[in-house]
């Protein structure tokens, strides 16, 4: 039997400029193989000799076969990855994780949250309901960064705009020139858009404080925990429930989330 | 099966003959503490009356172990670890050091994701397991739903007489092991004991849970207790039921390494993420995090306690700290609350 905590090889294909500090990677598995991962999931991402990081799959191409993790350049092994070029072998293993239950959402209508680089692992749940279009009601994506220059994915970004069945809301934190989306901070801006809960759900990802504070501005909004999904940041590193870390009380993030409806979350975690 | 006798004067041969068919693991004296070492017939084979120094976690679990090898110079390839599977009879352990290893197989075998290297160095092993002849003074494994000598988990199982060892196979495998022509079939039996309990008793189910709202930020009680703790981690290394591990990459002399090693959930880098936000920065927190997890946490993830009353984190605590009273005085406080 493999051991787990080896993973495959797997060939960069394509990095691309997100932002000043964040790149989109595209691999593909050395020995064909595919990554059957669902919306939500994440892989462990490694380069012998630099170490191992947690990264949730931004997106996925041609069944599985190619696969995007976006990367913000913060310590030692997004800094190398960074530094890496298409044709470099990179060592990936996974998908690991409970992903968001999309299936479930059938006929609602969805709203998505994403705050900075939290944008990447909800961008598969908009690409699953965009190439399932008629199974879901309305889409409303509520995106905040920095920065005009921090937005990342401008090529969707541009597509979801135009798109007359997606309402696109975009917000930087402080005002700037030729800026014409919101400013302010995501929670402000989410009470402000006053979104409803009727029949909806509302996923939600971003640094933590944004998440914790996002989270209160739907609950005052009359939102049950119910409809409201996360995806948590906590530090994950064997991805398979084993190392320890990432526990919530009796609960691993890694094997038991990441995606949690708010309503299965212990308190101590927000 | 039927009871075989040992004289005390035969143990070397027998040790030695348990050598020459499998690599054979004993407590040896090093370095002023009993450990479970590889057999040295040098040496002197110490089996302490209960409660073996360190614990036998690292014979299962080593505290650094390559999972894979790679190339420094080239970094395109990852080399699995081949997992060892020559036989081994581990000799000696107590049945506290046997439940915990059976707790481990619960984190490494029965979960989601096996781990073969651990599982081969389990179903490598014949444990010949000790019965204990007296309890220490931090030994509470009879408020841990054990006792000093539960033969659960073991493939044998041997108690110390005043001249001989009388040996007892539980299964097929440790059957195999006690074939030797020193041991001789006898109608004796070791004496069964009573053995107090009461010491450090614990219920689980009076445990406070993480969703707990007087928890959050963590309660005085706990405060109390971080204001003591250095949070060294001495006692979740100590311990024989604390598996956390670091995923790390090592390179030595031209030779890269992908290993798990030891780590502990009492360090404030343990669960510190890249850019800093750290889910558990306060001592208080770790402090909770430690002690709820063997009593709660551990139920919620694999339906049992992982404390076996051993001792060792009282013991091994350079500043006095004792986990089993303290666990013991929250559970009484908070049924009475």
């Amino acid at each position: 039997m493999a051991v787990e905590l080896v993973p495959r090889a797997a060939a960069l294909r394509q990095v691309c400029d997100e932002s000043a500090d964040v790149k989109s990677f595209t691999f593909e598995f050395m020995d064909s193989s595919t990554l059957s991962s669902l919306p939500g999931q994440f892989v462990e991402v490694s380069l012998p000799g630099v170490g191992e990081s947690t990264f949730a799959v931004s997106r996925l191409e041609d069944g599985g076969r190619r696969f995007h993790v976006s990367v913000k350049r913060m310590g030692h092994v997004t800094k190398a990855l960074h530094r890496s070029a298409a044709g470099e072998t990179i060592f990936v293993r996974g998908p690991y994780g409970k992903p968001f239950p999309v299936a479930a959402w059938k006929g609602k209508d969805i709203l998505v949250i994403g705050g900075g680089i939290g944008l990447a692992p909800l961008r598969p749940v908009v690409d699953h309901i965009l190439a399932n279009r008629a199974d879901y009601g309305k889409l409303d994506i509520l995106f905040g960064a920095r920065t005009p220059g921090d937005m990342i994915f401008q090529a969707d970004l541009a597509a979801w705009g135009r798109d007359p069945g997606i309402k696109l809301v975009k917000t930087i934190d402080v005002e700037c020139v030729d800026w014409d989306g919101c400013v302010g901070l995501l929670p402000n801006v989410v009470k402000q858009q006053a979104y409803r809960p009727d029949g909806s759900i509302a996923v939600v990802c971003g640094p933590p404080v944004m998440i914790r504070f996002t989270l209160a501005a739907l609950r005052e909004l009359g939102w049950p925990d119910e409809q409201v999904y996360t995806t948590l940041e906590m530090k994950m590193q064997c991805g398979i429930g084993q190392c320890g870390r990432c526990n919530i009380g009796g609960k691993y993030v890694c094997k038991d989330g990441p995606v949690f409806r708010l309503d299965q979350i212990p308190s101590v975690a927000l | 099966m039927p009871w075989k006798k040992l004289a005390k004067s035969d143990l070397p041969a027998f040790l030695a003959e348990l050598s020459t068919r499998a690599e054979l693991i004993v407590p040896q004296e090093k370095s002023g503490k009993v450990r479970f070492l590889p057999f040295d017939a040098a040496q002197p084979v110490n089996f302490p009356s209960s409660l073996v120094d360190v614990s036998l976690k690292s014979v299962f679990f080593p505290k650094r172990r390559p999972v894979a090898t790679f190339d420094p110079a080239d970094r395109t390839k990852l080399e699995p670890a081949a997992p060892e599977t020559s036989p081994r009879i581990l000799l000696g352990a107590h049945p506290c050091d046997v439940a915990a290893v059976n707790y481990v197989d619960r984190v490494f075998i029965h979960s989601s994701f096996k781990d073969p290297l651990y599982e081969a160095e389990r179903n490598r092993t014949t444990i010949i397991g000790m019965a204990c002849s007296e309890m220490k003074p931090e030994c509470h494994c009879t408020d841990r739903d054990l006792s000093p000598d539960d033969e659960r988990g073991m493939d044998a199982v041997f108690y110390e007489t005043s001249d001989a060892y009388l040996f007892r196979a539980l299964n097929d495998k440790g059957a195999a092991i006690l074939k030797s022509s020193l041991l001789k079939e006898t109608s004796e039996e070791p004496q069964k004991k009573d053995w107090p309990g009461g010491k450090y008793p614990v219920d689980p189910s009076s445990l406070p849970s993480a969703d707990d709202s007087l928890l959050s930020p963590p309660s005085s009680l706990f405060q109390d207790i971080a204001d003591l703790c250095l949070t060294c981690g001495a006692c979740t290394f100590a311990c024989p039921t604390c598996t956390c591990f670091l995923i790390s990459d090592e390179q030595h002399e031209g030779r890269g390494e992908r290993v798990t090693a030891w780590d502990s959930c009492q360090f404030s880098g343990y669960s510190r993420m890249t850019g800093g936000h750290n889910p558990r920065k306060t001592r208080a927190a770790r402090v909770r995090n430690r002690m709820l997890d063997k009593f709660v946490y551990t139920v919620e993830k694999y339906g049992a306690t992982s404390c076996v009353g051993c001792g060792r984190c009282a013991i091994i605590c350079p500043v006095g700290r004792h986990f089993p009273k303290e666990i013991a005085e929250l559970s009484a406080k908070a049924k009475g609350r």
